[in-house]
C-alpha cells in the first residue's frame, strides 16, 4: 500500500490537503509515521478518527504569544478552539509565518495553515504541536465557519472510519479508541456557537 | 478475394464523379497487380483508383458514392451531396479560398470552404443550392465542407428550410451553433485584426467571442441580449471560442438573461497564495503576454523596458480533502478583494516594499478564509471565473447539530 502511494506521488506531485481537526482530537494523536524511506517522504500524524494528516487548517483565538530563542528567534503561541488548545510555533524555517505572527497581538482570531508533529518529552510524555506555514488574522464569522467545517469533517471521518485505508493502523495504535468521544466533542463544539 | 466486386466498386466511385470507366478494364488492371505482382487486393484497389483518377484529371480520389445527406449528420472523411441554404458568408482570410460561409438545412449547419483552385461558381447568401460531391473534413475539431474541383453546385429554385436550433452555451461543441446570449464583457483587443472580443453568456455559462475586422462586421453592445444564428464555434487549448463573422446577430431590446458562470463549483479555504500573485508585468510584444521577471526579462523577447501591468492570484483552495490549484485573473481578483489594478499599480510604485506590498495585502485578505469558486478545471489548475466569500450558515449549523446530536444517533 505505501509503495503504491509513493509511486503515485513520484509521478505527479499532489499537494497534501489541510485537514480540519479539533484541538482535542489532535492532542490525542500520538502516532506519527513517514510514508517511505526518503528524506523527503511525507510525514504524517495519524488522527484517532482514522485519517493520516500531513497538514492542517485551523481557525481559533490566538491567546498567548511568546518570542523565544536568542540567535534563532521563534514564536510560540496558543490557538484555542471550542474543544481545547493547539500549540503552534513559527521559526526562521517558516520565515513568512514568523513575520506574520510578529505583527499579531493576542487576543485575535487567526487562521493557521501548518504541519502537525508529534514530540516526545525527556520524561516520556507525548505532545503534538503545529509548525505554522501561514498565520492570518480573520474575524469571528470565519471562526464560526471553521467550527462547522471541522465538525462536518470530523463526522465524515467517523462515519467513513470502516472505509478508511488507515482503519487497521488506527485500531492498532489507538487500542482504546472510542469514536463516540469525537462525535460528542464535535457536537459540543457546535453547541458553543450561538445559532 | 473478389476482383470483380472491387472493380465494380471502383467503377461506381467514378460514376458518382461523372467519369465512366469500364469495370472489365479495371478488373484487368487489378488482376495484373494481384496475380502477377503479388500485391494484396486492398493495396491494388487503391493503386488502380489513384491511377484512373490521375488519367481523368481528378483532384482527388472519390472515397465513396455520395448520396444526398442531411447536414446535421455529416462526419469528417465523408463525401457528400447536400441541399442547403447559405445562411452566412464570411470574408476568406486567404487568397487560396474564394468563399467561406455556412450552409444549413433543417437538420443542422456546417461551415463550408470553396477553394479558389476549384473555380466553383460563387454562392449567394439566402439562396439554396445542391452541392454534389463535396468533401467533409475537420480542421481543429471543427467539421467543414470543402468545395473542390469535382464539386458541382446548382442553384435550387425552391428554398431549403433551415431553422436554427438554439443551444445553451454549456452545450456548445465545435462547429456551427445558434444561441441566445447576453454580451457581458468587452476585452482589450490584443490583435490589430480583431474588431471586438469579450464574453457572451446565458444561464448555463459564458463563452469567449471574437469579431474580426471586416467591411460589414458590427460590434456588440455590453449588457444587450442577442439572438445569434450560425456562429462558428472552435476549440483552442480546451476552451471554446465563437466567431461572429458570418453569423447573424439580432439584438433583443426587451429581453434580459441572468448570466451564469458555468463550470463546476469548488468550496474551501484558501490556504496559500503563491509566488507570481499580485501585480505582475507582462511582455508587450504582440501575442506574447508572458510574465516578465523582476528585471523586466521575457523568456522569449529578452529585456523589455515597456510593459503592461496585470493583477492575478495563483493560490490553493483546499476543502480538507483535496487541495486545488487556482488561478484568478484580474477581473476576479478585483471583484473579490476590492483592490483594483490601478490601486495595485499605485501601491507597487509608491510603497517602499514595491510589488511585494500588493502580494502581502492579497495574502492577508484572502488566506485563511472560506470561498466558493466557480470555474473550469484546466487539468492541474482551476481557472476561477467567479469567487465569493462563504459566510456563516445557520441552516448548516442546525443540520450538523441534528446529525451529531442526541444519543439516538450514536451507535
Amino acid at each position: 500500500m505505501s509503495n503504491e502511494v509513493r509511486f503515485k506521488q513520484q509521478q505527479t506531485y499532489e499537494r497534501e490537503p489541510a485537514r480540519r481537526v479539533f484541538a482535542t482530537e489532535l492532542r490525542e494523536a500520538t502516532y506519527h509515521f513517514k510514508d517511505g524511506e526518503d528524506e523527503k517522504s511525507p510525514a504524517y500524524v495519524l488522527l484517532p478518527t482514522g485519517e493520516r494528516c500531513n497538514r492542517i487548517f485551523i481557525i481559533g483565538s490566538m491567546t498567548q504569544k511568546e518570542k523565544r530563542g536568542e540567535q534563532n528567534l521563534f514564536y510560540q503561541f496558543r490557538v484555542a478552539d471550542p474543544t481545547g488548545i493547539f500549540f503552534v510555533s513559527a521559526s526562521s524555517f517558516q520565515q513568512e509565518a514568523m513575520q506574520q505572527v510578529s505583527r499579531i497581538e493576542p487576543p485575535a482570531f487567526v487562521a493557521v495553515v501548518g504541519k502537525p508533529s508529534v514530540y516526545e518529552t525527556p520524561d516520556g510524555r507525548i505532545f503534538v504541536s503545529v509548525r505554522a506555514e501561514s498565520v492570518t488574522v480573520v474575524d469571528k464569522e470565519m471562526r464560526d465557519c471553521w467550527v462547522l467545517d471541522a465538525a462536518e469533517n470530523t463526522l465524515k471521518r467517523i462515519e467513513g472510519f470502516d472505509q478508511s485505508k488507515d482503519a487497521a493502523l488506527t485500531q492498532e495504535h489507538y487500542p482504546a479508541l472510542d469514536l463516540k468521544v469525537y462525535r460528542q466533542m464535535a457536537y459540543e463544539a457546535l453547541r458553543q456557537i450561538n445559532l | 478475394m473478389d476482383l470483380s466486386e472491387a472493380s465494380k466498386r471502383i467503377s461506381q466511385k467514378f460514376a458518382s464523379q461523372s467519369v465512366e470507366v469500364d469495370p472489365a478494364f479495371i478488373e484487368k488492371k487489378l488482376r495484373t497487380l494481384v496475380e502477377e505482382f503479388g500485391v494484396n487486393l486492398a493495396e491494388a484497389e487503391k493503386t488502380v483508383t489513384e491511377n484512373i483518377a490521375k488519367e481523368h484529371g481528378l483532384e482527388s480520389v472519390p472515397r465513396q458514392t455520395s448520396e444526398q445527406r442531411e447536414i446535421g449528420s455529416l462526419l469528417p472523411g465523408e463525401w457528400a451531396t447536400v441541399e442547403g441554404k447559405i445562411v452566412g458568408l464570411a470574408k476568406p482570410f486567404s487568397p487560396s479560398i474564394s468563399q467561406t460561409g455556412i450552409i444549413a438545412d433543417a437538420t443542422g449547419a456546417i461551415q463550408f470552404t470553396a477553394w479558389a483552385r476549384a473555380n466553383a461558381p460563387l454562392v449567394e447568401e439566402g439562396q439554396s443550392y445542391r452541392i454534389e460531391s463535396a468533401v467533409v473534413d475537420d480542421y481543429r475539431g471543427v467539421p467543414k465542407l470543402n468545395f473542390h474541383a469535382g464539386t458541382t453546385i446548382t442553384l435550387l429554385e425552391e428554398n431549403v428550410a433551415a431553422l436554427p436550433q438554439v443551444v445553451k452555451v454549456s452545450d456548445l461543441r465545435p462547429g456551427v451553433a445558434s444561441m441566445r446570449v447576453k454580451m457581458v464583457q468587452e476585452w482589450e483587443a490584443r490583435h490589430e485584426r480583431i474588431l471586438q472580443t469579450g464574453l457572451v453568456g446565458d444561464e448555463s455559462g459564458t463563452v469567449k467571442f471574437t469579431i474580426w475586422k471586416d467591411d460589414d462586421a458590427t460590434e456588440l453592445e455590453v449588457g444587450k441580449v442577442y439572438n445569434i444564428f450560425y456562429a462558428s464555434v472552435s476549440e483552442f487549448q480546451g476552451r471554446l471560442d465563437i466567431t461572429l463573422n458570418g453569423a447573424r446577430c439580432f439584438p433583443d431590446e426587451e429581453g434580459d438573461i441572468e448570466v451564469g458562470v458555468g463550470g463546476a463549483q469548488y468550496r474551501g479555504a484558501i490556504v496559500s497564495i503563491g509566488p507570481g500573485s499580485g501585480v505582475i508585468k507582462r511582455c508587450p510584444v504582440e501575442g506574447c503576454n508572458r510574465v516578465l521577471s523582476r528585471m523586466n526579462y521575457c523568456p522569449v523577447h529578452e529585456m523589455q523596458s515597456d510593459f503592461r501591468y496585470d493583477l492575478r492570484i495563483k493560490g490553493v483552495l483546499d476543502d480538507g480533502e483535496k487541495a486545488h490549484n487556482i488561478l484568478m485573473q484580474r477581473e476576479v481578483v478585483e471583484a473579490v478583494t476590492g483592490l483594483s489594478l490601478d490601486d495595485a499599480i499605485e501601491i507597487a510604485q509608491n510603497s517602499p516594499m514595491g510589488m511585494d506590498d500588493v502580494f502581502y495585502r492579497l495574502r492577508d485578505t484572502m488566506v485563511g478564509r472560506y470561498f466558493i469558486c466557480a470555474g473550469n478545471d484546466l487539468g492541474d489548475t482551476i481557472l476561477v471565473k467567479e469567487c465569493s466569500p462563504i459566510t456563516y450558515d445557520r441552516d448548516r449549523h442546525a443540520e450538523l447539530l441534528n446529525r451529531l446530536g442526541g444519543e439516538d444517533n450514536v451507535e
